[in-house]
């Protein structure tokens, strides 16, 4: 009874919230207190919706924003993918040995700094000009906070569970799947959720800089549009961006919360 | 003594972000600072431009003072020029829509495309011509013939800049679709671009002044010359636009702008040593080079070509909206075609 | 001493090395647990009762040697299983019945089937067989204590290692549990070596009772002759209680004299 009291206030106070926004918006799109070039540099509501479904429908240059869509998550997820793994595995080998804990504690403290779009120069050498630089690019995104969620919270598991796993016959690898990663869950699935946001915006932003006409994506898009002075075709798209962005939080990451460290008692 | 620290926090807060919203929006550097404050409404004007050799002229008007100069000769009053640098076109034209600029230095492609949206301002002025080219490393590609249909990847600055509708035109004026090498674009700046070619990880590079002049000097790439000949050195490459506000309600300013430029011009023209010296901090050039790369280029304030060029682009879909004449790009004093 | 006693420890010494000085916590200790015996260890905190459930169990370091059934143990293994204190001991991403399960499945070539049969088995003896599919932060701490009770039940482990697992249990939850503790010890026949500070525990679970001085000096070794279930009404009870309370009140006071 509570709870549902809870989620009720909660939607409505998200709805008016939301609701505020938007309204702001249209005053400052319709009050013109941005000069007579107003509708250009600030569309109003109107004018972004019909660009949305002008970006799917008409697109630019003839290609529809859902093949930019498609491109970039195909590239996203196949980085998301390849960094999770990679994450998983070198944070698995620091507990093994020592000494790979030491180098990679280190190797993730300084490239966690570097912003993956001041690499792109010698990625570009390293990788040539393809796809592989945006996927590599997302991997750089995802990787290093994951691992050091993940080394923090191997680091953090409790002694009782590592005694507790070693009293029934666990040990090296067994115990690295069985108790330290579990343990963990609550920072993995932080880890995936700073991951998620960083691969998500490093994706964009590299995209913005490089874009690669043959297999388009959304930040090559939003900048085309930028190029042109399509603003309302430009918020239109970063609004598709939010939207994605809450999909995949609400419809992925969420369920996963919920079903482990939720589920398990181990967060508030 | 908590609730007092929070309201202190929100307060700065909103204040930071109301600042933030109301500032100029180019994040750029401003070498004047803002308008002293006690005369009766002095009058300001706000100029943007952009890095690179092409925009010396520019460098001599700030340096000199040549806008300054022409409106006190004129009105007897002082202006306050304020020049600030900006990264892109689209940038300067969401400024002077935005009503935060007065004038803007680009491209000659988004200024036609920001004529073209109604963004609110019209060309005032040519600035410069610069060589543009196409280089490629691949000893298989020596004309526009051998890229049609090929899936060589190719350099340029960005989808919808002056060099993407050149290599719209070298298609076109060679008989192909204009777009038929789009998929091949790959966008990144100039230096990255030159990086890319020079290490084999793109075939061709479309470029312009002074990185063409460095490609130029690697013997391991070659032209490919139909792409220099769609748009040669002489058609105009760098404009001025002026806001219509400021060419209708402040004339004698707007004389000024247009007579400081013209000035700045003639000065380049016939002193190129001293530009050179000048500018040649600013570009990372050494002095000597600087002066080879500026003598390559043409300045001239009359226009060439643009309306060929606005044609071609609404033609070719590259803008949507088409001109019936020159007039409709510039104001009344340009000269050109 | 016996020859062909389940566990023997033989000259165990336990030193804990520290930057500055070294600090013997187990002194050259003897001691035998026979089959089925449910040893209860008392001792004055620091006396170094806990570390020799570890050194059992295999968690630390020493010198000396552990053997069961005449073979040496140095590793953890499912033979010695320990019941800790801590309510945390279970696996907060298992259910419960998943937690019983999980060591049979790792030890054991079983069937599912037959694993988790076992496993219910075994939460049936510590009256939790209706909560196998909670999850452990929804249980109670004495119900946590009796799921970490039903994992050594499951695999059947010879000799069970508490260390105060009832010491942080009200006295209400703590009584039950003493009770089921001694109906599982008669039945299922482990062996059990419990650490407690409280002389009644001793007296209740325990057929033989320690006192521990400093470093793992046992100052008394004895059966307890009470007749189960041991009341403070039991024939004996008083007597007893006055010695181990004088045992180890002279634990304490050596220990003061050496401070």
């Amino acid at each position: 009874m509570k709870d549902k009291k809870k989620k009720a206030v909660s939607v409505i106070a998200r709805s008016i919230y939301v609701i505020a926004l938007l309204v702001i918006w249209e005053c400052v799109a319709r009050s013109g207190i941005l000069g007579p070039r107003s509708s250009l540099i600030f569309p109003s509501l109107e004018q972004i919706g019909e660009a949305f479904i002008k970006n799917f429908v008409k697109g630019y240059a003839g290609t529809s924003l859902w093949i930019y869509i498609a491109n970039s998550m195909k590239l996203l997820l196949t980085g998301l993918f390849i960094g999770v793994v990679l994450a998983f595995i070198l944070s698995g080998l620091s507990m093994v040995s020592y000494v790979f804990f030491k180098i990679y504690d280190l190797t993730v403290s300084v490239f966690d700094l570097l912003p993956g779009i001041a690499l792109l120069p010698v990625v570009i050498i390293i990788f040539g000009v393809r796809e592989e630089v945006i996927v590599f690019l997302v991997v750089h995104a995802v990787l290093w906070p994951m691992s050091r969620n993940m080394l923090d919270g191997f680091n953090a598991t409790p002694r009782i569970y590592v005694e507790a796993g070693k009293n029934m016959g666990l040990k090296g690898a067994g115990l690295i799947f069985g108790v330290y990663l579990p343990a963990a869950a609550s920072y993995i699935v932080s880890g995936l959720k700073s991951g998620w946001a960083r691969a998500w915006r490093g994706l964009i932003s590299a995209e913005m800089i490089f874009g690669i006409a043959s297999s388009p994506g959304i930040g090559l898009f939003i900048n085309q549009m930028r190029t042109n002075m399509n603003n309302a075709e430009m918020y239109a798209t970063l609004l598709v961006i939010i939207i994605i962005g809450v999909i995949v939080q609400y419809g992925i990451l969420r369920p996963i919360e919920i079903n482990t460290v939720r589920k398990w008692g181990m967060t508030k | 003594m908590k609730k007092n620290l929070l309201k202190t926090i929100i307060t700065f807060g909103t204040a930071l972000s109301l600042c933030a919203c109301t500032g100029n929006t180019g994040a750029g550097t401003t070498d004047v600072p803002a308008a002293q404050s006690g005369s009766s409404s002095p009058a300001e004007i706000n100029i943007a431009y952009q890095y690179g050799l092409a925009y010396a002229p520019l460098i001599v008007c700030k340096e000199k003072g040549l806008i300054e100069e022409a409106y006190k000769a004129a009105t007897g009053s002082e202006v306050t020029v304020t020049w600030t640098q900006m990264s892109s076109g689209a940038d300067i034209n969401t400024g002077i829509a935005a009503g935060s600029l007065d004038v803007g230095f680009m491209g000659v492609a988004p200024a036609i495309s920001g004529v073209a949206k109604n963004v609110g301002y019209r060309i005032f002025t040519n600035l410069s011509g610069q060589e543009h080219g196409m280089m490629t490393s691949s000893a298989d590609i020596n004309s526009i013939a051998d890229l049609a249909g090929s899936n060589e990847q190719i350099a340029l600055v960005n989808i919808g800049s002056i060099q993407h509708i050149i290599l719209g035109k070298a298609l076109a004026d060679n008989g192909y679709d204009a777009h038929l090498l789009d998929a091949n674009i790959v966008a990144m700046k100039h230096p990255d671009g030159m990086a890319a070619l020079e290490s084999g990880n793109v075939s061709c590079h479309l470029t312009s002044s002074p990185y063409i002049f460095k490609e130029h000097e690697n013997t391991a790439l070659h032209e490919i010359k139909e792409v220099n000949a769609a748009w040669p050195v002489e058609n105009s490459f760098i404009v001025g636009v002026a806001s219509t506000d400021l060419h209708d309600s402040q004339p004698e300013l707007y004389k000024a702008l247009c007579s400081g430029i013209s000035s700045s011009i003639d000065f380049l023209n016939s002193n190129f040593d001293e530009v050179a010296a000048m500018t040649s901090e600013y570009d990372g050039n050494t002095p000597e080079a600087e002066l080879e790369y500026l003598k390559k280029g043409v300045y001239t304030v009359d226009t060439k070509e643009i309306f060929t060029l606005a044609t071609f682009m609404s033609e070719n879909g590259f803008i949507e909206t088409s001109f019936s004449s020159y007039s409709d790009l510039v104001f009344d004093n340009v000269k050109g075609n | 001493m016996s020859k062909d006693a389940l566990l023997q420890i033989r000259d165990l010494t336990k030193i804990y090395k520290d930057d500055n000085s070294d600090k013997t916590v187990l002194k050259s200790l003897d001691l035998d647990v026979e089959k089925s015996e449910f040893l209860c260890i008392l001792g004055p905190s620091g006396c170094g009762k806990s570390t020799l459930l570890r050194c059992i169990a295999g968690f630390e370091d020493y010198s000396g040697t552990v053997s069961v059934d005449g073979s040496i143990r140095r590793e953890p293994g499912i033979d010695r299983f320990m019941v800790f204190q801590d309510f945390n001991q279970l696996f907060p991403w298992k259910t419960v019945i998943n937690n019983v399960a999980y060591p049979l499945g790792l030890n054991l070539k079983a069937s599912k089937a037959e694993i988790k049969e076992r496993a219910m088995e075994a939460l049936k003896k510590v009256g939790l067989d209706n909560c196998g599919d909670q999850y452990p932060h929804q249980l109670s701490g004495g119900m946590k204590q009796r799921v970490a009770i039903a994992k050594a039940l499951a695999l059947r482990s010879p000799i069970i290692l508490m260390d105060e697992p009832f010491a942080a249990l009200d006295a209400m939850t703590r009584s039950g549990l003493q009770k089921e503790m001694i109906s599982i010890s008669e039945s299922e026949k482990n062996t059990i070596i419990f650490i407690t500070h409280n002389i009644q525990e001793a007296l209740i679970l325990g057929t033989r009772i320690l006192v521990f001085g400093q470093q793992g000096h046992i100052l008394f070794d004895g059966k307890n002759p009470m007749q189960r279930p041991v009341t403070p009404a039991s024939e004996g009870y008083g007597a007893l209680w006055e010695e181990l309370h004088h045992a180890l009140y002279e634990g304490s006071l050596k220990r003061s004299d050496t401070d």
